[in-house]
């Protein structure tokens, strides 16, 4: 995430918050966020994600370092900034006795949106989020999904530059989560969004960049690609299907590949793991011959270990694991 | 989710639109709140048992019962006794909402400064609103059901004079709400403050001023009986020291985390 200061949409640099001198939760985090990119903010619980965010809205204000949001430095009273930016904190919570209706008005007064501007933006979000037959209820008796789908509209009244969405598929079920997932797709296209999760498949299927805390420290800074790239390669996971002799039969002569280190059979599930240098289509597709011949069919085939939960458990253990090391390189990946 | 951009004509922000926001909503809130009705009420019942209680004795025992001395006690009964409840809806005003509920409101287009002059100024015309319109109500029954000595400029005096009293503990309130992590803690150290000071400020030579004893005074004063300029330096007092303390605690809430 390269790039002139004047196309970050986020820059921190140093950044460090420590809470009353007795709690580090983010220690000298430098971070740069270009124009257009989805980043998945991952760690895990207690790592500074959240704290992060609050320093980037400015609801918190750094112990050390700074923080510049579209070129400027953000600070709590920096207004203008946050007209650009839309939050959706972890679990939000909205006033009592307030219908989506005044909640999305009261949330476009906070932005200084003039009325003719504030009422259609209120009431197409309504309708996109699908809240058009509730519009008039107590958002007290909402379900735990269409206060997400609130969230969302509330998030999205300005027409941010930016997203900030805090676990934005917390507590939704399954159908409400897709929908989730394709809005964020969507959006992608003309935002630059920061998504904090623990769930890695939904940053796996949405984010094109990703920044991992662990224990307040920032220890990988890429593409997804990337961290998915420091992880073991060429591991081949084949589901199959046909005679297990002839299975059996496949996995001797894939074996005797000079490229192939080792071959392992689960019933009809193959794993096949190539040296770290060789061309993996070359192999590949001396393997399907194999299989061809010996007429066995192909169910799946996948990447083993390059998705980006994987990725990311070896990146923490391998963070936790250096030790005082830490103190030379700390920021070994970003 | 279908959420489709709309293309919308270039407009201006509207500057102080978030204040007006916050301050609407505040003062609905306070409204709705279960502490402000519970002042109102009890008020409302301690002045309505006062009275009827004084109006007996005038009517049935037929011993005169003098407006002004009674009304005085009553809004001095009043102005202390609200202190406890009045702390607790000031204090409340900015820390009950610290968390999850300020974050969807401060990480909008709204600075800490217009955040915190909303709540205080809320929550000042809240409660002196309704002090003066109970006071009044008050001042009114008794001028026409006890022995009346009550002069208007003299009512008109003491409500306005207790009013910026109870204006300068709002700003207060709000300001150690602002400051503090902890609602509960807040309210305790304002409480102790506030009746520790007021406990000391009696023990001092009666020659100084001290808010009790313009309390002391009201029976007088609601008979007309007043140095305008003595009242004028209290109404003027308890306005700086409110500004003074709001600006204390919009400087430190506008550096805090929240």
């Amino acid at each position: 995430m390269n790039g002139s200061d004047s196309e970050h949409v986020v820059a921190t640099e140093h950044l460090t918050k420590i809470y009353q001198n007795r709690q580090i939760a983010l220690n000298d985090v430098s971070l740069t966020i270009e124009q257009g990119c989805v980043l998945g903010l991952l760690g895990p619980n207690g790592a500074g994600k959240t704290t992060f965010l609050r320093l980037v809205l400015g609801l918190h204000r750094p112990t050390a370092g700074r923080v510049k949001v579209f070129g400027r430095p953000m600070n709590p009273n920096a207004a203008t900034l946050r007209r650009r930016i839309g939050y959706i904190p972890t679990n939000p919570q909205f006033p009592g006795g307030m219908t989506p209706i005044n909640y999305l008005d009261y949330m476009g007064r906070l932005f200084g949106l003039p009325i003719n501007v504030r009422k259609p933006r209120l009431a197409a979000l309504i309708r996109a989020v699908d809240l058009l037959s509730h519009a008039g209820t107590d958002i007290a008796q909402f379900s735990a999904g269409m206060t997400a789908r609130l969230a969302v509209a509330a998030s999205l009244i300005n027409q941010p530059d930016l997203l900030i969405w805090d676990e934005p598929t917390h507590g939704l079920d399954i159908e409400a989560r897709r929908s989730m997932l394709e809005l964020i797709k969507t959006l992608a296209h003309e935002k630059t969004l920061i998504i904090c999760s623990h769930n890695l498949s939904d940053v796996d299927e949405v984010c094109n960049h990703a920044a991992v805390l662990s224990q307040g420290q920032l220890i990988f800074q890429g593409s997804l690609q990337d961290l998915k790239g420091r992880i073991r390669k060429n591991h081949y996971e084949l589901d199959l299907e046909g005679d297990q002799k002839s299975i059996s039969k496949c996995v001797q002569q894939i074996k005797s590949f000079n490229d192939v280190k080792q071959v392992i059979l689960r019933q009809r599930r193959m794993e096949i793991m190539l040296n770290e240098e060789t061309l993996n289509t070359a192999v590949l597709s001396k393997v399907f011959s194999v299989l061809n011949e010996n007429k066995v069919a192909l169910v799946s085939v996948r990447s083993v270990g390059q998705q980006t939960e994987q990725a990311y458990l070896d990146l923490v253990e391998k963070e936790e694991s250096r030790g005082f090391t830490r103190l030379y390189s700390p920021a070994e990946a970003a | 989710m279908d959420v489709q951009a709309t293309i919308t004509a270039p407009f201006n922000y509207r500057r102080w639109m978030p204040y007006w926001a916050v301050l609407r909503t505040d003062m609905r809130q306070t409204l709705r709140s279960w502490v402000y009705r519970l002042w109102v009420v009890v008020t409302i019942l301690a002045a309505g048992g006062f009275l009827l209680y004084r109006f007996g004795v005038h009517r049935e025992a037929g011993i005169a019962q003098p407006a002004a001395v009674h009304t005085s006690d009553l809004l001095r009964a009043i102005a202390l006794g609200s202190l406890a409840l009045i702390v607790i809806l000031s204090v409340s005003s900015i820390s009950s909402e610290r968390g999850t509920l300020a974050d969807s409101v401060l990480s909008r287009g709204i600075s800490r400064y217009q955040y915190f002059l909303a709540k205080w100024h809320a929550r000042t015309l809240v409660i002196v609103t309704t002090f003066a319109a109970m006071a009044f109500a008050m001042l009114g029954l008794f001028h026409f059901l006890l022995t009346d000595d009550l002069t208007f400029g003299g009512c008109l005096a003491a409500v306005v004079t207790i009013s910026a009293l109870l204006a300068a503990v709002v700003a207060a309130g709000v300001a150690v709400g602002s400051l503090s992590n902890s609602t509960v803690v807040g309210i305790t150290a304002l409480w102790i403050f506030l009746y520790g000071s007021g406990l000391l400020m009696a023990l001092l030579p009666y020659s100084l001023p001290t808010p009790e004893k313009v309390l002391a005074r009201l029976p007088y004063v609601l008979q007309g009986e007043y140095d305008l300029n003595t009242l004028t330096d209290w109404v003027f007092g308890g306005i700086v020291t409110a500004i003074g303390l709001a600006i204390v605690g919009m400087l430190g809430f506008s550096r805090k985390d929240v």
